[in-house]
């Protein structure tokens, strides 16, 4: 049994380079913890998701979004 | 050969808005002496809270520089940028072409309540 093709969530909105300042963004590729979502479930192609790690990483040394999110506050 | 790059930078978000300027204009300078560069846009965005401390503050003022220059004049560039006490942190990569995009409209503390407000947790 195969799952039908999940398309690319970033090619779909048409953005071609993801932006490491944009957080609201890179939130929703972050799990409730904070980590990066795989692309098992993002569903994002290969080119964006190295993209996505890069941005997420530039994202957390500037304090934009956190390195771990702790479970009970935000 | 001059590259693109981009710099954002935190501030100490207890420095007021004249003494940022002004340290901004004193690195900038460091990276167009000799014509070698140049600082093609400057966005402030503001005080914004910080995800997690940065030398036990809470809050960061931040601004973003777009600049062209050559890439001898960076070391010396950054090592201004580290000596300077009021920067918390800061982050140079090579801008990847794309226009600069408008400031992320996310969470901004309110510049006046800040010093006497404590955060809820």
């Amino acid at each position: 049994m195969r799952r039908p093709a999940k398309t690319c969530p970033v090619c779909e909105s048409g953005v071609r380079v993801l932006d490491y300042k944009d957080d609201r963004t890179l939130g929703r590729f972050l799990t409730e913890r904070g980590k990066i979502l795989p692309s098992r479930l993002s569903g994002m192609c290969a080119r964006h998701q190295r993209q996505l790690a890069t941005a997420i990483k530039r994202a957390r040394q500037l304090a934009l979004i956190p390195y771990i999110k702790s479970g009970s506050s935000a | 050969m001059t590259r693109r790059y981009e710099t954002v930078y935190i501030f100490d978000s207890a420095l007021e808005e004249p003494a940022i300027t002004e340290t901004l204009e004193r690195l900038h300078a460091l990276l167009t002496k000799d014509g070698k560069g140049s600082v093609s846009s400057t966005n402030h965005w503001g005080k914004r809270s910080l995800a997690f401390p940065i030398k036990k503050k809470d809050t960061g003022y931040y601004v973003v520089a777009q600049f062209e220059a050559a890439g001898e004049l960076l070391p010396e560039y950054e090592r201004a940028v580290k000596l300077d006490e009021s920067v918390l942190r800061y982050l140079v990569v090579l801008n990847e072409g794309e226009p600069a995009k408008p400031m992320p409209t996310t969470p901004v503390v309110a510049p006046d309540d800040l010093e006497l407000e404590e955060e809820e947790a």
